[in-house]
């Protein structure tokens, strides 16, 4: 009776180690860094943070073993530099959108026009730059100057494309429309931390001006001053930086250009 | 021990021989088969009552966080602008965000058991007269119609499964269904509706069960949510693994799709009208006469024999009972579950409403002249003379509810008031600031604070939570909460957040002991005769800007005119003068409004705003939804030298903000719906 109690307890023992198999796969280890830069400037294309800013968006196509999940995004730093340290070597399609011209161009029929995204080997640390046409360059001009917890600064826009440029790269994409190149909102966003962007701004004191039509023409390239909204109590410390955007879409969200957040300090009473 | 091993085989060899037998070859008795349920109408009621208890209904166990059969915190409004709540705030607007998930999975499970009936029917239709076997193949289409609309309505173009997918007699990889075109699925809801309309009786043969008019009723609304659609979209994109266009329309066609489903819409909403079978509920309902139209509209929520009611959802105690009660009730009248005023109105959705004093640009008049507040003798004659529906939705500061006065007040004003009483959201001697920047509650103004112009001279009381008050002793002597019974607090949220709580749906003659969680069986109205006149309203005018001929003998100016008319009459507002009034852009303003009105805290007004396109765009209070935007309240407080009320109007307390991108029209589908299937298209973009 004991030989046949220590057999079943042998084979539940050697069932249970059985199932106790090492994951021997290693964990993801390589670096992909990347920076994007203005294809005429090569200065870097600023952005905001999250969902309305560049968003980069990884596909794996090495790995065949078992269905890979799909579109691996993650979102671009403000600077317009991004890195993930954590990815499985491999063969990799990296994609970038934002508000610049599509580096992905389909038309209505779903034929890609252009494919302008990086297909690339990722192992140690892999660096990449994408240079992109940004629709607009947001600059700040002099520097804001804060009197009784208004800030005033003076921005200038200009465009990082042409029209004609525009309109030969998006009109094969379908539904091309002149009123695409209008520059709908400009807005000067104040935050009370650095990562200041359409996701984080505090909307007591930030600045939105809208345009209709194409009734901004006249100030591209002419600079201006814009103030921020309420009294910014003294003795804070705010963040601010200005942001444009035209009437198109990437990816179905209008994104804003941005220019580079600066630190304002109220003075203290 | 020989023995044994001969017995052992034995055993084994019999058992070998026992297999072989066909006759045990038989489906297991302990699950039901097709022969007990398709054969017999008892079986089928087991059918249908199993498909019913899937149905997409949006109810009393209904929320856009956590979407179906799921009855906690239950408070239609609070997404649509028309009401706030403590738990109802920014994240509530995220379809499905917790714990159910997104409405995707359990919307195949009912669509797999309707396809099964239309299927397995067939082949029993010997056993059913020909009335109860039609009746039963409409439940099928209906059933399909409604998850259909569910589904295209969040997700755009969806997978159009229209058969039972055989599994595992074919390999999971040849079942996948990819999603259609947006213009495709809408065109699957109609053909559905189409073919319920079709089959059902003209009757219901139970209680519960769907007919004719209730598939006319949902085709109607379905059609104006699709005409809209094809009409306001702006945003469209083709699916990666497909490149099949799932979400948005054609844009060289859809202007004339538009037009196909509005008609559509037009004449669902027609067949129901010239039916003669419903009609507005005006039991109670008498000209002129206020408080009888007030108490007409009060009633007809609760009366299951209103003639208005075209298809409701039944509820009973204890097997199948909601909360809507113990979530929404006044603070003072709150069951021992501890919930109450869930579900608070805005200023916003109340200034909608006529019979009160307003600025030109629409918002209610609280200050005179000079800029101090009007003073009131009492709390309840700023709205004295309001339209008795928003009377009947609303409970107003001072109304009475169950028998007892419903004491809405924020808090006292001691100060001085003898040349008025000037603006109170003024921080540090400042001027007044009611935008975004000012004060967001009254602990930070200086009344209270006894700053700047009050420096030294503490002249505002408050009640920081429903428990504990500020007291003032009035010139009489006696004493006085500085807050009202049923709020509202500064730091909790449980009383009147709002200044108002809502009234629609209670039962008012439930005791407040039995006011809790899963005690409330008050029926919800899914589909009524008022919505019926407003879709045909809406979809005539629309055919109507859209230069579209009128079917012989009707005139779409005057089916949109008589609706509003109708509708305006029962509810005691203010009436359209002549067709006249209904004109342009303006016409349909108006039309919409009314629905607005009419339909709120019925889960209609959210997908309105959706369809219309119009939730991130419209400016509420200086900001849109696509910023984020916030709704106001109307706050009574008492000035105890004067013994009269002011009310301050002004960006509620929570600040609650609300927020909705333009491409969140387009619910994302499921992640891992999307990551484990080769066919199943994210919304493009996403």
């Amino acid at each position: 009776m004991k030989k046949i109690y220590y057999g079943v307890l042998f084979c539940l023992a050697a069932i249970s180690l059985n199932s106790c198999q090492l994951d021997n796969y290693d964990g993801p280890q390589e670096t992909l860094i990347g920076t994007v830069v203005d294809v005429v400037t090569g200065n870097p294309v600023l952005t905001d943070q999250a969902t309305e800013g560049i968003r980069i968006r990884m596909n794996e196509l090495s790995w065949t073993g078992t269905a890979v999940a799909s579109d691996f995004d993650f979102y671009c730093m403000k600077e317009g530099n991004f890195q993930n340290t954590k990815v499985f070597k491999g063969h990799y399609n990296v994609r970038i959108d934002g508000a610049f011209i599509p580096l992905v161009r389909r038309n209505q029929a779903g034929d890609t026009i252009a494919d302008e995204s990086k297909y690339i080997d990722i192992k140690g640390v892999t660096k990449v730059e994408y240079k992109v046409q940004p629709f607009l360059n947001v600059e700040w001009v002099g520097t804001p100057v804060v009197s009784n917890g208004v800030i005033t600064a003076t921005v200038k826009i200009t465009r990082g494309v042409t029209p004609a440029d525009f309109k030969a790269k998006i009109e094969p994409m379908g539904g091309y429309d002149d009123n695409m190149l209008n520059i709908t909102d400009v807005r000067l966003f104040v935050s009370q931390v650095p990562y200041v962007g359409f996701r984080a701004w505090d909307n007591r004191y930030s600045t939105e001006l809208d345009y209709s039509g194409n009734t901004f023409e006249p100030q591209l390239g002419v600079p201006f001053t814009i103030t921020t909204k309420g009294v910014i109590p003294a003795g804070y410390t705010v963040f601010i930086r200005a942001a444009a955007r035209i009437n198109y879409a990437t990816e179905n969200i209008k994104r804003h250009n941005y220019n580079v957040a600066v630190r304002v300090d109220v003075p203290a009473k | 021990m020989k023995l044994k091993y001969i017995l052992f085989a034995i055993l084994a060899f019999s058992g070998g021989l026992f297999s072989c037998s066909d006759y045990l070859n038989i489906p297991p008795v302990n699950v039901v088969q097709d022969k007990d349920l398709f054969t017999n109408t008892n079986g089928m009621t087991v059918y249908l009552s199993l498909m019913y208890s899937q149905m997409p209904f949006e109810d009393f166990k209904y929320s856009p966080s956590r979407q179906f059969f799921d009855d906690w915190l239950v408070t239609p409004g609070a997404n649509e602008g028309a009401s706030l709540g403590r738990d109802a705030g920014a994240a509530m607007t995220s379809e499905g965000y917790s714990r159910n998930g997104a409405y995707w999975g359990r919307a195949f499970n009912l669509l797999r058991d309707a396809n099964r009936l239309l299927e397995t029917l067939p082949s029993y239709k010997a056993n059913f007269s020909e009335a109860d076997y039609n009746h039963y193949i409409g439940e099928g289409y209906f059933a399909r119609a409604m998850v259909f609309y569910a589904l295209a309505k969040r997700y755009g173009g969806i997978p159009l499964v229209t058969s039972v997918l055989k599994y595992p007699d074919k390999p999971a990889a040849e079942l996948e269904v990819a999603r259609s075109t947006e213009e495709e699925s809408w065109n699957q809801v109609l053909a559905d509706y189409n073919s319920a309309i079709a089959n059902l009786s003209v009757t219901s043969p139970k209680r519960g069960y769907a007919n004719k008019s209730v598939a006319l009723a949902f085709k109607s609304e379905a059609m104006l949510f699709a005409g809209s659609v094809a009409k306001y979209n702006k945003i469209t994109g083709f699916g990666r693994k497909t490149k099949v266009r799932v979400i948005g329309f054609d844009p060289n066609t859809a202007a004339a799709t538009s037009i196909r489903y509005f008609k559509e819409a037009y004449s669902a909403s027609r067949e129901i009208m010239t039916s003669g079978k419903y009609s507005l509920y005006k039991k109670k309902w008498s000209a002129n006469d206020k408080q009888a139209q007030y108490q007409n509209m009060v009633d007809m929520f609760g009366d299951i024999t209103s003639p208005e009611n075209i298809y409701i959802k039944e509820y009973s105690y204890p097997d199948l009972a909601h909360g809507y009660d113990a979530y929404n009730i006044p603070r003072q009248l709150m069951g021992s579950n501890g919930y109450s005023a869930g579900n608070c109105p805005t200023l916003d959705f109340v200034e909608l409403f006529d019979g009160f004093a307003k600025n030109a640009d629409g918002t209610i008049k609280v200050f005179d002249a000079n800029g101090k507040y009007l003073m009131f003798d009492n709390v309840t004659d700023i709205f004295a003379n309001a339209e008795p529906r928003l009377r009947a939705y609303v409970i107003l500061p001072g109304d009475v509810f169950k028998g007892e006065v419903i004491d809405i007040r924020r808090g006292i004003y001691t100060g001085d008031a003898s040349n008025g009483i000037a603006p109170l959201r003024v921080l540090s001697g400042g001027s007044p600031d009611y935008t975004i920047s000012g004060p967001s509650n009254y602990n930070q103004v200086d009344a209270y604070k006894a700053t700047g112009a009050f420096a030294g001279n503490k002249s505002l009381f408050l009640d920081q939570s429903g428990t504990t008050h500020e007291t003032v002793t009035l010139p009489d002597g006696s004493k006085m909460n500085a807050g009202g019974k049923s709020g509202p607090f500064t730091s909790d949220q449980t009383g009147a957040m709002t200044g108002f709580v809502v009234r629609k749906w209670f039962d008012p003659n439930m005791s407040q002991s039995l006011v809790l969680e899963a005690h409330s069986v008050e029926p919800f109205v899914l589909m009524r005769y008022g919505e019926i006149l407003l879709n045909a309203a809406e979809a005539a005018y629309e055919l109507s800007l859209a230069g579209e001929a009128a079917p012989s003998g009707e005139n779409y100016q005057d089916i949109a005119y008589n609706a509003i008319k109708d509708i305006r009459e029962r509810a005691g507002a203010d009436p359209l003068v002549s067709a006249a009034d209904l004109t342009g852009n303006e016409g349909l303003q108006i039309i919409r409004k009314e629905r607005k009105k009419e339909l709120a805290f019925e889960y209609k007004t959210l997908w309105d705003i959706r369809r219309w396109r119009t939730q991130h765009s419209d400016i509420l209070n200086g900001s849109t939804q696509a910023d984020g935007a916030y709704y106001k309240g109307l706050y009574p407080f008492y000035s105890s030298t004067t013994g009269k009320y002011f009310f301050d109007a002004g960006l509620d307390e929570a600040r609650k903000s609300f927020r909705l991108t333009e491409q969140e029209y387009y619910l994302a589908i499921p992640g891992d719906e999307v990551s484990k299937s080769t066919l199943i298209d994210q919304q493009p973009g996403r």
